[in-house]
């Protein structure tokens, strides 16, 4: 909805919202240059959180990097975990059990819901309710009372290791999440009842920041945020790796069911969805576990051979690519991370204008942007 | 817009409300829905894998130095010197728990598990100092300073026993100072050990490629051995109490 | 009113007699004021901490329950803080409007609490303008919000004040007019008096709210207006957190941030007051007359139902709040312009015929009235 600002001469106000602001998701800067509550431009400012990732991981082994692809997108920790895994894993060459890959896949899955989770409560909470948070907030401390048990940690997980992972599921694991699952799966409906389609909410979403099939792709949208353009791309579809060709899940995509393909709505919409297939991909894949050893056999020193890899894998905010030249010595020669969130803002300023102060917070929020990751 | 619309959209409005604030009083009125926890009185009980406080058992410890490699941010540092029976005695073992990340791969390189992750996730301090652990309780120099005595006393032993052997009294003399002991990684000053905050991820020169590898470098101490009898054993008893 | 209590005062105690009647009619003014401003006050104390336990509940948390027996001390404990921090002036503040603004809020707040109707005999002062006396002393809100946007010299606070002021001047219509059929129907501006008109039939099916549909639909209305009045979820886009940090209040800290902070718990208040003695027939007591009762006892009853029902409205807002998104600027002027304001005045427009068409009878009274 463009508000017409031509009936009177007025002065653009200049506006930096962030880095320190509720609702930029960590310290984002935007730039708002409005004309009274309406954008004439908003563009990003990133790199507040910058911790040069990617020359640490020159300077430390491939082991230990593992660790720090935690502090990536850290409500996503275990895809990053195990997207750093696969990237050198291909790299090298090494071949790993399969029930480590399934372990990865469920425990991948399990973030996505709880990273999704988030998305969803903080984004409720930028339009302004702030009770879905809570909510969200509760299922994902059964999903992080899950990850404890397995890995010991709630929040910086690596739990993923080069050639497998770092130890077996504890007992009792895949009930519980088993019972996890029975107990998330009717709290889908409760969210969309609550929130997902008020009538204020609906109101606040569609239509608003349209990003279309066609700029999505042209601007490297990726994950949930290309597809709720519509665009029906999913790297666990399109370029299967680990064990996700065996398991048999649907694509989400935007369907511009309240307003325009490829608006705010939608791309909540999609993140609601997937959860819900993830779900269905977790129950797949604890009924299709083997038993086995959980690692390869991998070399304390590890030195893989001289060469280069790119993977790229489905995380929960798009995809993550991992750009890795191997010189053949203990540590990786260059390591480039491709980041979804820092790759989303090129088309902020794109989708923003002409919006008002209020959808500002609607699309960061709907693009479900995490600082650490773009600012790696 | 028509009119018919217009009031289905007043109604849409109405009635979303409505089944949102149905919602909210379900969990509103139901006492089972809470689900805080009143953190101080009532805990969760973390789980067996737990990543808390690194904790070392120095009695098992082997000098080793593995964790130290491996540990991507530099927050375990160890000095070791070699004792009169060839087996390594910890001089200093300190592990700063305000860089450490917890990531637990020291835990899982550590051979003899000497070093293992508490249940403790609760410490709070004034000063930054403080958040170094010190597990052995004595202080470098002293620990140097008598290891170095029993050694020059072994050694003088030795020298008594075999007299005539001229041989040996070279080598107990170079055994006599092992302040350069090769295997620290980071030769700091003793008194204090873990100095180098400024720079927390360059490597010692000497290996950088190495780090993280602990088979490459470590040319001693490699084998888990078992505690020298006197004292580094007493100390660690001593340790144990005082850091939980 | 007050004058005629002060020459009843004399008359029970012969030692005032050599006292001039102005002075007396001043201190039991002074001691009124003093009461309902206490009462506010406290109310307003409390009410922060009903919302927090509410908003706690609704979120499955428990909320405050530290500071004294389940957390009920927490208002004071609160408001002890809030005296204590620093009171920071920005440098480039304009510091007199700074200074006022808070005062603004606070006065046009709580000065509405004078014509509130407690109970039988309770009331601060029932101006025969009493409705029209609210809604002019709660504008006065705006001008204190909007002063104190202008006067932090911050964007966010200046945004926050404006959006202000576009909404309550918006908001003045839809709540004025849906409160306008109960005024009709009592045939006085006077609040006890349209309380008084609500009596009768059981003391419950003489209430506006089922007067005829008309006032049915005028209540909700007037609700749904009101809330936007007040400045809260969903209608909450000047302080709206997400958006513009605070609003208007983003630069005030310790007890001038307090002055807003009760200002809005005081509207609300009166706000759901207000609605209780337009609607929900105010203190009248449902199957007890409590004017026939006597004076102690009637008041005192009377007190209880009103506060219950008000206060009932206060937490109905409370849950509202920790349900709702909130609304975005230009839609919530849409809201007012397109949908409250056509709706109200259809809604006085029926009003207005039903009672010219029925001699100003309800539908209850009309059942009563077929079987004698």
């Amino acid at each position: 909805m463009k508000a017409r600002a031509e009936a009177l001469p007025t002065q653009e106000m200049l506006i930096n919202m962030g880095p320190q602001h509720p609702s930029t998701h960590g310290v984002l800067r935007v730039i708002l240059r409005t004309d009274g509550e309406v954008v004439v431009n908003a563009r990003p400012d990133v790199g507040y959180l910058h911790r040069a990732l990617e020359k640490i991981g020159e300077r430390v082994t491939y082991a230990q990097f593992m660790p720090f692809t935690d502090r990536l997108d850290y409500l996503a920790s275990m895809n990053c975990n195990a997207a750093w895994a696969w990237a050198v894993e291909k790299l090298a060459g090494i071949e790993v059990p399969e029930r480590a890959e399934y372990i990865r896949v469920i425990v991948c899955e399990l973030n996505r819901i709880s990273s999704h989770l988030i998305a969803f409560g903080s984004f409720t909470a930028d339009m302004g309710a702030f009770t879905p948070f809570l909510y969200a907030i509760r299922e994902r401390e059964r999903i992080n009372d899950l990850f404890e048990e397995i890995c010991g940690n709630r929040l910086t997980y690596n739990y993923v290791r080069i050639g497998g992972v770092s130890a077996d599921l504890p007992d009792r694991f895949l009930e519980k999440t088993k019972e996890f699952l029975d107990y998330f799966d009717p709290k889908i409906p409760e969210y969309n009842d609550l929130i997902s389609y008020n009538k204020i909410f609906v109101h606040r979403l569609a239509n608003v920041a349209v990003a279309t099939p066609e700029d999505a792709v042209a601007y490297g949208l990726t994950g949930p945020n290309l597809r709720g353009s519509g665009v029906r791309f999913d790297l666990r579809r399109n370029e299967p790796y680990s064990v996700y060709p065996k398991i048999d899940f649907d694509i989400c995509v935007g369907t511009g069911e309240r307003g325009t393909v490829g608006d705010c709505f939608d791309r909540y919409m999609v993140r609601i969805n997937e959860m819900r297939e993830s779900v269905k991909i977790l129950r797949q894949a604890i009924a299709q576990i083997p038993d086995g050893p959980v690692m390869a056999k991998v070399p304390r020193v590890f030195k893989p051979p001289v060469g280069e890899v790119y993977f790229r894998a489905e995380n929960p905010r798009g995809e993550t690519g991992i750009y890795l030249i191997s010189d053949g010595t203990v540590n990786p020669y260059r390591l480039k991370i491709r980041a979804p969130s820092f790759v989303t803002m090129n088309i902020f300023e794109k989708i923003t204008r002409g919006l008002m102060i209020a959808d500002i917070v609607a699309v960061i929020g709907s693009f479900d942007i995490i600082l650490p990751e773009i600012d790696r | 817009m028509g009119f018919k619309a217009y009031l289905y959209d007043i109604w849409e409005a109405v009635a979303t409300t409505a089944k949102g604030m149905r919602i909210t009083a379900r969990y509103g009125v139901d006492p089972r829905e809470t689900i805080t926890l009143q953190y101080p009185e009532e805990r969760w009980e973390p789980s067996e894998r737990y990543r808390g406080f690194l904790h070392n058992d120095i009695k098992r410890c082997t000098s080793c130095t593995m964790c130290v490699r491996v540990c991507p941010v530099d927050c375990i540092s160890l000095e070791a010197v070699r004792g009169a029976d060839k087996k390594m005695v910890l001089a200093s073992y300190d592990i700063n728990i305000g860089r450490c990340m917890y990531c637990g791969l020291c835990v899982e390189v550590c051979p003899p598990k000497s070093l293992v992750h508490t249940s403790g996730y609760e410490m709070a301090t004034v000063s930054r100092g403080e958040l170094i652990l010190h597990f052995v309780p004595e202080d470098a120099e002293t620990v140097k300073g008598r290891v170095a005595k029993q050694v020059a006393e072994a050694a003088a032993k030795a020298e008594a026993e075999k007299a005539k052997a001229e041989a040996e009294k070279g080598e107990a003399e170079k055994a006599a100072k092992p302040a350069d002991a090769p295997q620290a990684p980071d030769p700091s000053p003793p008194p204090k050990p873990p100095r180098e905050e400024a720079a927390p991820f360059i490597q010692p020169a000497a290996p950088a490629f190495a780090a993280g590898n602990p088979e490459t470098a470590d040319a001693a101490g490699k084998k888990p051995a078992k505690e020298t009898e006197e004292e580094p054993a007493k100390a660690g008893d001593e340790g144990g109490e005082g850091k939980e | 009113m007050l004058e005629s209590l002060a020459i009843s005062l004399v008359d029970a105690v012969p030692v005032l007699s050599g006292v001039p009647l102005w002075t007396i009619t001043l201190l039991i003014m002074v001691v009124v004021a003093a009461v309902v401003l206490t009462f506010a006050l406290t109310y307003a104390g409390l009410a922060t901490y009903v919302e927090r336990k509410v908003a706690g509940d609704i979120q499955a948390r428990i909320g405050p329950n530290r500071v004294g027996p389940v957390g009920i001390l927490q208002f004071l404990a609160d408001g002890i803080k809030l005296l204590l921090k620093e009171d920071i002036i920005p440098a480039k503040a304009d510091r007199f409007l700074f200074v006022l603004a808070p005062y603004l809020v606070f006065i046009g707040s709580f000065a509405a609490f004078v014509v509130v109707p407690f109970g039988v005999g309770l009331i601060a002062s029932d101006l025969n303008i009493g409705i029209y006396y609210v809604m002019a002393i709660t504008s006065l809100v705006v001008v204190g919000v909007l002063v104190a946007g202008w006067a932090s010299n911050n964007k966010w606070a200046l945004l926050g004040g404006m959006r202000a002021a576009a909404q309550i001047v918006s908001y003045e219509i839809p709540v004025g007019m849906a409160l306008l059929p109960a005024v009709l129907i009592a045939g006085s501006l006077s609040l006890q008096d349209i309380v008084r008109s609500q009596g009768g039939l059981f003391g419950i099916f003489g209430w506006n709210l089922f007067h005829n549909p008309f006032t049915f639909f005028s209540f909700f209305l007037y609700y749904v207006a009101a809330l936007a009045e007040t400045n809260r979820t969903p209608f909450d886009i000047p302080e709206a957190e997400s958006e513009l940090v605070a609003g208007y209040h983003v630069e005030y800290s310790g007890i001038r941030f307090a002055f807003f902070f009760l200002a809005e718990y005081g509207d609300m208040f009166v706000v759901s007051a207000l609605a209780t003695a337009c609607f929900l027939g105010g203190w009248h007591v449902p199957f007890l007359n409590a004017e026939a009762l006597p004076a102690v006892w009637g008041n005192l009853f009377s007190l209880g139902v009103f506060l219950g029902k008000a206060l009932g409205l206060v937490v109905v807002m409370m849950w509202v709040r920790w349900t709702l998104p909130r609304l975005r600027v230009d839609q919530l002027m849409r809201m007012s312009w397109k949908y409250l304001v056509p709706l109200t005045f259809f809604n006085l427009l029926g009003v207005s015929l039903w009672l010219l068409l029925f001699q100003g009878r309800g539908i209850p009274q009309m059942i009563a009235s077929l079987f004698g």
